[in-house]
């Protein structure tokens, strides 16, 4: 299944990240309401973006939320042989601009990417082109991939994944690359949909710094330069960046589109590494570790665990097969950045069939485990999910068992948890449907953010929060309905105030494109702001605004405000065990980390 | 291609001179460029816009490449800006012919002009060796001009470097593009940069389209345009051939705008045509002050000039929608420039 099959295509390189972090404060930013928090002072705005700078931790008021990939291209590939990289499509740029915006932004583990295509190569000769089916969607953050690197997020690494179906415009152009050519065969069977890009982000560092740490000396001058040159004046974006390695792969039917469906090997106790995704093949053990070794030093030195093996285990833990090993050679840096961190292991004929029904278990030399196969999942069908308050929506999970659908009904126990990690209700005990499909209505939710967490066993309670190594999860943010303020006569002063007020403090960088506070570029501007912020344009990578937090009321205040506009004034001509760390204590430390 | 006067380098001053020429250049590509740009109207031609964007954005970097390349060899760069109509600096076009850049709006007029500025030259019996041998009267392309200065930058002992000076880093602004030039392998990275990303690159004596990066070189994105036709992977001897897939170019979908604005007399304009006018000279003249003290290495200079970059885009965009007295034309920005510096108004 997906991108642990083949045909698959690697790529590397780096991203450069430039959110605006001013509303990962609450000192800035209600996340319930969506309302910035003002100073009380007469020019709010103004004072709120004076403030923001001076925010400590924040380091980047004036962030545009782009993400972009750079220096990323097609490293490698693999069509059942191992890596390669003899193909005219090696090398092959990759070219992806992306808007950041995280559904949660007091913490770290809900993180999208709205854009609107992606492409490999280069239009008129090798080429993947791939316009939207969805966003990309982070998943699976590790907080513990490299703890050298303690500035901010630093530390952390990060699954994103996303799909695109062969119905939307998906193209291949092969040309005489056999690489491309057996890839566009491949996407024509019927049971697969099209292409999922899965890539892992790691080292990131601030300031364009590597050597700075929380609470440094260094981190401190590195801050206080910024709020100078900031308070000169100018627009001064100050992005992070991060190193990339990808996969592209099929996307078969039934599998998860946002986040893997593989079998899922979390972390055993104590273990020092992450997350695994395991496909077993009839001849071939196909391991991702994009995110599981950490690095030990800033130069992205592999942790050495020695030789590695894969066992099968029965339920009571017991060995029952050997499926293969393999040395640091296979996952140290060099191998790691040649094929996205995915590992193959030969398998003798006949081992496979032995070890479906089996749990995976990864050990060491000496048999200590490092990861456990997690045999039942149950995957949100949207992981993000925006509702405005009053709407209804019926959403599902989907379990599977060690990567397959589940087949039969599956007890589900669901968590419901605010953003905070605090219990907003008991945790109901359901089941799924003989598919293993469950159902959720959400129904008069009111406005903020709930965590829905299914938990399949003993050891994925999200007792201290949610641990993304370990809990699948759906976001959901309920808008406010602001009946309140959309029932305000649209003059100017309540359209500025009450709507695009909000905006122009958090979002400085706004000045460049539209002056928010300028009513003669608004009226100019009506019909395109009306096109950016319509709902249907949502995932859209230009939709306005980008943090995706417009209340219906502020909507409908804004569009009576611009429909009042005559045509002239357009400007237009006439016409259980606690699970260790709290993991909402991790998420919102990296928001705080150069506070320290 | 731009072609551009090449005399034999002897100094380090010599290649200062040389790097100052290579800065206006670049800088006096994007005024057309941008003439074409913003004279698009809105919700038009996406995959054009796409290109000269792209190539807009490109010339900035080389821009600033050349005046990382300058700074590092203890040379201060001036930018210079030139008016329209006028010649290339250099003083040299195509074929040997002045090449007089104009102010068009997006047209085939345009496109042509901006191939012209960026074609390349195969120059298989001109070896390297000869430039230097004899001083040269005649013209080279931007490809030999910065091959010439290549081979002399690398004969420059290692003290002729001076690290981080003045350098413009990509910690705000172009990941991954904009690097500091502290020593001649950064320069060369840099030549290597500027000359693929405008013409493409060498496969033994054929011109490839593509760009050090796998992207379409900067003349044969203008070419897309012109033919409106992607360039595609070919049988043909080539390698390329223009479409058959068409780029979806709507020649009508543009202001009417009229070509050279600064030889346009306003003065019997409307005033919002002459406010227009004024709006975007002020606007180009603060985004040059601005720019100026970035490449001389004021800290949080580049963010002013960003910043002023799009104040000019807005009050260009709005200058392509304001009448003229004859009710059928608009014009774009003239690109005029007066100090800011002074207080003085343009």
């Amino acid at each position: 299944m997906s991108v642990l099959e083949t045909p698959r295509i690697y790529f590397k390189g780096e991203v450069a990240w430039d959110p605006i972090v001013t509303n990962n404060f609450d000192t800035n930013y209600d996340e319930t309401t969506g309302k910035t928090i003002y100073p009380s002072v007469v020019n709010r705005v103004k004072a709120f973006r004076e403030q923001a700078i001076e925010e400590p931790g924040n380091w980047n008021p004036h962030g545009t939320h782009r993400a972009v990939l750079y220096e990323t291209s097609v490293s490698g590939f693999d069509m059942g042989n191992g890596v390669n990289t003899d193909d005219p499509f090696v090398s092959a740029a990759v070219d992806f601009t992306a808007m950041l915006v995280d559904l949660e932004p007091y913490g770290t583990i809900s993180s999208q990417l709205y854009f609107d295509a992606m492409r490999f190569g280069v239009d008129g000769g090798y080429r993947i082109s791939a316009p939207r089916t969805s966003r990309v969607t982070a998943r699976y953050i590790n907080f513990a991939r490299n703890s050298a690197n303690k500035m901010i997020a630093g530390v952390a690494s990060v699954v994103w994944q996303t799909s695109f179906a062969k119905t939307t415009g998906l193209r291949i152009d092969a040309f005489d690359s056999p690489l491309l050519q057996t890839l566009a065969g491949s996407i024509e069977q019927d049971d697969v949909l099209g292409l999922t890009v899965r890539f892992n982000t790691y080292r990131t560092i601030y300031y364009d710094n590597p050597d700075l740490t929380n609470g440094s000396l260094g981190a401190k001058a590195a801050a206080q330069a910024l709020i100078t040159k900031l308070k000169r004046g100018g627009f001064q974006p100050n992005p992070a960046r991060s190193m990339v390695v990808g996969v592209v792969g099929l996307w078969r039917k039934l599998e998860p589109a946002y986040e893997p469906g593989d079998r899922v090997l979390i972390p055993a106790t104590d273990s020092p590494i992450g997350s695994a995704y395991a496909r077993l093949a009839k001849t071939t053990l196909t391991l991702d570790l994009s995110n599981s070794v950490p690095e030990v030093d800033k130069n992205l030195t592999k942790k050495d665990l020695g030789v590695l093996n894969v066992v099968a285990v029965d339920s009571a833990g017991q060995v029952v097969l050997n499926l293969g090993s393999f040395g640091y050679g296979e996952y140290n840096r060099a191998a790691y950045e040649m094929s996205a961190g995915i590992v193959s292991i030969p398998l003798a004929p006949g081992i496979a069939q032995s070890a479906v029904d089996s749990d995976l278990h990864l050990r060491d030399a000496a048999g200590t485990p490092l990861l456990e196969e997690m045999a039942v999942r149950a995957i949100p069908a949207t992981p993000n999910l925006y509702l405005d308050e009053g709407e209804d929506v019926v959403t599902t999970f989907q379990a599977y068992i060690r990567g397959r659908l589940a087949a039969s009904r599956v007890p589900v126990t669901l968590f419901q948890l605010g953003s905070g990690g605090t219990k907003l209700a008991e945790p109901r005990h359901l089941l799924t449907d003989s598919k293993g499909v469950l159902t959720l209505s959400l129904t008069k939710i009111s406005e903020g953010i709930t965590a829905y967490v299914p938990s399949l066993s003993s050891v994925d309670q999200p007792v201290n929060g949610i641990n993304p190594q370990v809990s699948t999860y759906m976001y959901v943010r309920v808008r406010p309905g602001d009946a309140a303020v959309a029932a305000l006569a649209p003059t100017w002063e309540n359209v500025y105030s009450k709507v695009l007020a909000n905006w122009s403090a958090m979002a400085p960088c706004m000045d460049n494109w539209l002056k928010l506070d300028d009513p003669v570029q608004i009226k100019a501007y009506a019909s395109v702001l009306k096109r950016l912020t319509d709902p249907a344009q949502f995932e859209n990578f230009s939709f306005m605004p980008v943090t995706r937090d417009l209340s219906a009321g502020e909507r409908a205040l804004l569009y009576n405000f611009l429909d009042s506009l005559d045509e002239g004034a357009l400007g237009k001509p006439k016409t259980q065990k606690p699970l260790g760390p709290n993991f909402v204590e991790l998420s919102r430390a990296m928001r705080r980390g150069s506070k320290e | 291609m731009i072609r551009l006067e090449l005399t034999k380098l002897n100094t380090v001053q010599d290649a200062q001179s040389m790097l100052q020429t290579a800065i206006r250049v670049e800088f006096g590509t994007l005024p057309p460029y941008l003439y074409a740009l913003y004279s698009i109207r809105p919700g038009m031609n996406a995959e054009s816009r796409k290109l000269i964007k792209s190539v807009v954005l490109q010339e900035m970097i080389h821009m600033c490449l050349a005046c990382n390349m300058l700074n590092a060899l203890g040379g201060n760069p001036e930018l210079l800006p030139q008016t329209y109509p006028g010649p290339l600096p250099g003083d040299i076009g195509p074929d040997g012919t002045p090449l007089t850049l104009h102010l068009y709006r997006f047209s085939t007029e345009a496109m042509a002009q901006a191939m012209a500025v960026e074609q390349p030259e195969n120059p298989p019996n001109f070896p390297t060796g000869a430039v230097f041998e004899t001083a040269s009267t005649g013209a080279v392309t931007i490809g030999q001009f910065y091959h010439a200065l290549d081979n002399f930058l690398a004969s420059l002992p290692a003290s002729a470097w001076q690290t981080g000076r003045n350098q413009i880093v990509d910690n705000q602004f172009f990941a991954g593009q904009l690097f500091a030039i502290n020593n001649y392998a950064g320069a060369k990275n840099a030549i290597a940069d500027i000359v693929s990303e405008g013409e493409g690159t060498k496969q033994g004596t054929t011109d490839d389209p593509l760009d050090f990066q796998g992207e379409v070189a900067h003349y044969y994105r203008f070419g897309e345009i012109y033919h409106n036709k992607v360039l595609t992977k070919s049988d043909n001897p080539l390698g390329y051939a223009w479409g058959p897939a068409e780029l979806g170019v709507d020649w009508a979908g543009v202001y009417p705008a009229i070509s050279d604005p600064s030889i346009h007399d306003f003065s019997k304009e409307p005033q919002e045509a002459q406010a227009a006018q004024n709006a975007c000279n002020q606007a180009f003249s603060a985004m040059v002050d601005a720019l100026q003290r970035a490449v001389t290495g004021e800290d949080g200079a580049l963010g002013g000039a960003v910043q002023a970059m799009f104040r000019l885009r807005m009050a260009a965009l709005h200058a392509f929608t304001v009448p003229l007295a004859d009710h059928s034309h608009t014009a774009g920005p003239a690109f005029l420039y007066k100090s800011t510096q002074t207080g003085e108004s343009v």
